[in-house]
């Protein structure tokens, strides 16, 4: 198992240079000038030209590339042509946010997903079952913005039970300071035993979570149910069945194992995707988060902003991926033998 | 029940409970009653050092900082600040401006004659954002400690330039003693004269900046100022909307004209309607494809849609009448769009295009999010269709399209350039000069249109704001003829409209057009 | 009960096709509305009262009109009619739909089942380069290629499904992997069937299930993606109507002119239905293990 574990890590070390050239070559492809972002839309060639040198954006993909890589051996991840602060420090201030945000709606998704495709599998076919297929598809195709709103303006604004935007209800920063370690907020809360900043923290989240939860929440349903009815046709399965095990341990017990294997992919998958095209939701609910970041470094074409991003969530990917496969091998032991 | 479905249900209860706890807004929790908030839709800080500050920072700095005038729209005319009064020598070249006295720097030291020479020097010294305007100033000096005489090398409208949004701020340059003083204006102090003082900067989160008063402010504090002011950074129109009609926050610049349609209709909100000295052109290219043919120019002037455009802006634009909009020195009535399908036709036909003639096949850009400029687009397109032409629209990030106007090989250029335009300091001068003025190493001409008799009446113009207004008034008049009506060189569809919502607790607010975007919340009173 | 099990080693492909044309209502119903969808999109400028609006046409007089009999679906931000250029739109977006889950499907599947089944050096340099991919932000990706490609339909597609077939690839390896470790294989491996064979009767179709779901559930995303890229000037450009760009530019007028993002998002979220709906018959009119119930 170990060596497996070391393997993929320097496989993944491989990916991760990958994509940090991949990027530096990309924004060189996207027309425009970076140094816009940086002297300002209105700026003169001459301020453009200052700004080009101060910035290094003369030297050629691979000078910069290589610069940018020294850089990282001493922790450097270059200072960002928008923002103007050290790309380093935004990335700690906004994917720790982000993080919560993606964790908390799949802490949501991945239980309710797995019922609801559990429910729709041992109905299979029938009237539920249907009700069930349309309300994931629904909810795999229905546009984030139009919901977040739907429960904004409803469930916030009209009812007030959950505040209409915001990370936390921030005079707590000083009645109740936090503490920080991780940067993950409501973690940090719990840590430090910090019962307002906790609360007030989750109250925040609901809205945005469940906005963010409904689209893995139909993807892993739809799988589950399918996966299911697959596994339930099998031979092993009716055998375990005849043997007198109950309809629940059956799918539980047994029928349940090879099915995660897509589905914990499938986490993983929508767990990266989600970190950065959250932007949308953090948009609407003023959550401090990556997905602003790198739609503005994006269009600013602000490329150490883009090679941090891409670094990060290049990072994260192949850490949850290792876990997954990890997940899979005690899962299905037959993956181990490998 | 099985398992996972009692699972459920119990954190769905916990859930509920948790959010009854305190419930989910509450009303003016950030800072209490005197606390002004205000919600931009980007991040507000990019650069806080007074002397190059150019983006969304202006609106919490024209707070913290104070200029030497103020420009009031209303009467045209720049009014003091920490200038008192001043004037001019008749050949323009000198300005002697006495400067007000008893005025604290927020860091305890008082303001002089020498601190104003030391903080406009190091502005001018930057050649960053706005430091142009200072060009015509050959030398400031401090007569005496409360007297500044400039010196110029061609005369220029001085009052008018010392009110600018940006690169006018008087601060004291010794704040970090003898450390760097950009970088420590970036950790989040300032040094300015204004009523409030940063308090607190947190790079990224949702409430970035707070300002606290400062007690020494030379206005006093007597009477229902507020007392802080909040920044609340909300990108998204709709819950910033929501987020003003729970009493959450003061003051939004920009919703959607749908949204202030609604704000208009409701109680406990206040509307703020009114022009902007923000105007939008589209630039015909002189140098290359269809566009130029003169008579090709003149049609597309007539094709434009504007009534049809005002219209279906919704109130976010109003018509405009030539290049600078109103409220400005040079402003002149006479030159609305005027829209004449036939007419346009006929001109088309004239340079060859047309039934029996050459394709006129158009290209365009405009900046992509922006629902006016698509509007316009979507529009522009459809006549031109009407006309037998196409016109290929292309939404594109500001960066990649002027990119490609600014390309080396003009082949390359779009025919049509759309942008916003908007002045540094209340003067029109700012569009004839960057939009109209030849340029060695293009920049804004994206007319790319090359006169020397246009220049020298542009290069006339400094002098005649400064010294003899009734001449520059004459002066924009023939300018605009001149670019408009003999060389079409541009139309500009609408002039921005400001619709801002605020509070009902917010009184006596004044929309400055020559400051878009920003409160000077000092000014404003809270209602109880 | 008696129970019809079909081996694994039944081809299923070519026999397939008769088969697989589902029976259940569910399936003849979004049959027919998928049907009357591409019918309306091929004969769009005779079924609709203004096809001039899904070209240059616009009236910004009658700007944001709500629905009425003259104007079913009401009219947008110029003051085209919404019900003609949303079965305008439907010839775009149904096009690329289909292109973009084809593409990615087969180009996913197989390498995905060849990684899978190959294991060792092989399936660990496939899974690294769709790291690669995925790692990636999917936006600038578009991005860059629509840019350097020329604009229109074949670039939108190829856009969107370069971005789409790494998911694919991930979860048929995933199934494959553990698929080829299954008793029959190691059979039919001991056998002496040779790996090509092994491949296409046993483990491919096997893998497909999960990623003929997850494209049956893609329709609807493919959709938005398009929109995204078209709002930022990379696809299709005004005036061709396209559904995911009206969604996008309606958001703004969500409280106050509903109709503007309903219909076009209401024609996504029936079109992402139907491909589901038949997604699920496909999947089960292939499924080698079929369960007569």
């Amino acid at each position: 198992m170990t060596r497996f574990v070391l393997f993929r890590v320097a496989q993944s070390l491989f990916v991760v240079v990958g994509v940090v050239l991949l990027t530096f070559v990309i924004v060189r492809l996207v027309p425009g000038d970076p140094a816009v972002a940086y002297a300002g839309n209105r700026a003169t060639p001459e301020q453009l030209e200052a700004a080009r040198q101060k910035l290094g954006l003369n030297g050629s993909v691979l000078t910069q590339f290589q610069s940018y890589l020294s850089g990282l051996f001493t922790g450097d991840l270059g200072t960002s042509i928008h923002t103007r602060q050290p790309v380093l420090d935004d990335l700690s201030r906004f994917v720790p946010a982000s993080i919560e945000l993606v964790l908390f709606a799949m802490i949501i998704a991945v239980p309710v997903g797995l019922f609801i495709g559990r429910f729709a599998a041992r109905h299979h076919g029938k009237a539920s079952d249907i009700v069930m297929r349309i309300m994931t598809v629904l909810a795999v195709s229905f546009p984030s913005f139009w919901l977040a709103l739907i429960l904004q303006t409803t469930l916030a604004s009209a009812l007030g039970w959950f505040p209409i935007a915001g990370e936390y209800t921030s005079s707590l920063d000083t009645t109740s300071p936090l503490h920080v370690w991780t940067n993950i907020t409501i973690v940090d809360a719990a840590i430090t035993g910090n019962w307002p900043v906790f609360v007030s923290t989750f109250q925040h989240l609901v809205l945005p979570g469940l906005v963010l939860a409904v689209y893995p929440i139909g993807v892993i349903a739809q799988q589950a149910r399918a996966g299911l009815t697959d596994e339930l046709g099998q031979d092993h399965v009716r055998t375990v069945r005849a043997l007198g095990f109950s309809p629940r341990e059956v799918v539980g017990r047994f029928a349940m194992r090879p099915v995660l294997s897509p589905i914990l992919t499938l986490i993983a998958l929508i767990f990266a995707y989600s970190l950065v095209n959250a932007f949308i939701v953090e948009a609407i609910f003023n959550w401090p988060g990556i997905g602003r970041y790198t739609a503005q470094a994006i269009q600013s074409l602000d490329t150490p902003a883009i090679a941090g991003v891409t670094l990060v969530i290049a990072i994260i990917y192949l850490l949850v991926n290792l876990v997954v496969d990890v997940a899979q091998a005690f899962i299905d032991p037959r993956v181990r033998v490998q | 029940m099985n398992r996972a479905s009692k699972a459920i249900a119990v954190a769905v209860a916990v859930t509920l409970a948790l959010a009854g706890c305190s419930g989910g807004a509450v009303k003016n929790a950030a800072g209490g009653n005197d606390t002004f908030v205000i919600a931009p839709s980007f991040a507000v800080v990019t650069d806080l050092d007074p002397s190059t500050a150019y983006s969304n920072e202006l609106m919490a700095m024209q707070n913290v900082y104070e200029s030497l005038t103020r420009y009031n729209s209303k009467t045209k005319k720049a009014e003091p600040l920490l200038a008192t009064s001043w004037t001019v020598s008749p050949d323009g070249l000198t300005w002697t401006v006495s400067l007000r006295k008893g005025v604290k720097f927020h860091t305890g030291r008082a303001m002089d004659a020498t601190a104003v020479k030391e903080s406009l020097d190091r502005n001018r010294a930057a050649k960053f954002g706005a430091s142009y305007i200072w060009d015509a100033v050959s030398e400031i000096t401090a007569t005496d400690p409360h007297t500044v005489t400039f010196t110029l090398s061609y005369p220029a409208p001085v009052d008018l330039i010392a009110s600018a949004v940006s690169s006018t701020y008087i601060y004291d340059v010794k704040a970090a003693g003898s450390g760097d003083l950009s970088a420590w204006f970036n950790t989040g102090k300032d040094a300015g004269t204004g009523p409030y003082t940063i308090s607190n900067w947190t790079k990224g989160a949702e409430i970035e900046m707070k300002l606290g008063s400062y007690p020494d402010y030379w206005g006093g504090w007597s009477g229902d100022h507020f007392k802080n002011v909040e920044f609340r950074v909300t990108p998204d129109a709709n819950t910033a909307w929501q987020l003003l009609k729970n009493g959450e926050v003061d003051y939004v610049d920009v919703l959607t004209p749908q949204l202030f349609a609604q704000a208009k209709k409701t109680p406990s909100v206040q509307t703020s309607a009114g022009s902007s000295f923000q105007n939008l052109l589209a630039l015909y290219n002189t140098k290359s494809g269809p566009t130029e043919n003169l008579n090709v120019r003149k049609a597309l002037q007539l094709a434009i849609d504007y009534s049809g455009l005002v219209a279906s802006l919704d109130g976010a634009g109003v018509a405009s009448s030539g290049i600078a909009p109103e409220g400005l020195l040079g402003y002149t009535p006479g030159f609305e769009g005027k829209t004449n399908l036939k007419e346009a036709a006929a001109l088309l036909k004239t340079a060859g295009y047309g039934p029996g003639g050459k394709e006129l096949d158009l290209t365009m850009s405009y900046t992509q999010g922006d629902d006016a400029q698509a509007k316009f687009a979507t529009l522009l397109v459809s006549a031109i269709e009407q006309l037998g032409g196409k016109l290929t629209a292309t939404p594109m990030d500001w960066n990649a399209q002027w990119d490609q106007a600014k390309s080396s090989d003009a082949a390359q250029r779009q025919d049509i350039f759309v942008m916003y335009w908007y002045p540094d300091y209340a003067d029109a001068y700012s569009w004839f000069y960057s939009l109209f003025h030849s340029q060695k190493q293009i920049s804004f001409n994206l007319s790319y249109f090359d006169d020397p008799k246009l220049d020298a009446v542009i290069d006339s113009l400094p002098k005649l704001t400064a010294t003899d207004r009734g001449a520059a008034e004459a002066a924009y008049a023939s300018l605009q003829k001149t670019i408009l009506t003999d060389n079409a060189l541009a139309s500009v569809p609408f002039v921005q409209a400001s619709q801002h919502v605020l509070s009902d607790r917010v009184g006596d607010f004044v929309d400055n057009t020559a400051y878009p975007g920003m409160v000077h919340v000092y000014d404003t009173k809270v209602v109880r | 009960m008696t129970v019809i099990v079909q081996p694994a080693s039944r081809l299923p492909f070519l026999g397939a096709i008769p088969r697989a044309i589902p029976r259940d209502v569910l399936s003849v119903i979004a049959l027919v509305v998928l049907s009357v969808l591409v019918l309306a999109a091929v004969f769009a400028p005779w079924v609709t009262p203004y096809p001039a609006d899904a070209q240059g046409a616009t009236h910004p007089l009658q700007a944001l009109l709500a629905p009425s009999p003259a104007h079913w679906f009401g009219t947008d931000g110029v003051g085209r009619d919404i019900l003609t250029r949303v079965v305008f739109g439907a010839r775009t977006s149904l096009i690329v739909v289909a292109a973009v889950l084809l593409f990615a499907i087969v180009v996913g599947t197989l390498s995905g089942v060849v990684a899978g089944f190959a294991g060792g050096i092989v399936r660990d340099l496939i899974m690294r380069i769709t790291d690669i991919f995925l790692a990636f932000p999917a936006l600038l990706l578009a991005l860059a290629l629509a840019l350097v490609l020329p604009r229109g339909i074949p670039t939108l597609v190829l856009c969107v499904a370069i971005t789409w077939w790494p998911w694919y690839t991930r979860l048929a390896g995933s199934i494959a992997a553990s698929i080829s470790q299954r008793g029959y294989v190691d059979a039919a491996r001991t056998l002496g069937v040779s790996s090509p064979k092994i491949v296409f009767r046993h483990v491919l179709p096997n893998s497909l299930t999960p990623v003929i779901v997850q494209a049956s559930l893609d329709a609807g995303g493919v959709i938005i993606v398009v929109a995204t890229l078209s709002y930022l000037g990379l696809g299709v450009s005004e005036p061709t109507p396209e559904w995911g760009l009206m969604v996008q530019q309606g958001q703004a007028l969500i409280t106050t002119h509903w109709w503007v993002v309903t219909f076009p998002a209401l024609a996504i979220l029936v079109t992402a239905f139907c491909f589901n709906v038949l997604g699920e018959g496909l999947r089960v009119s292939l499924d080698p293990k079929r369960v007569a119930r």
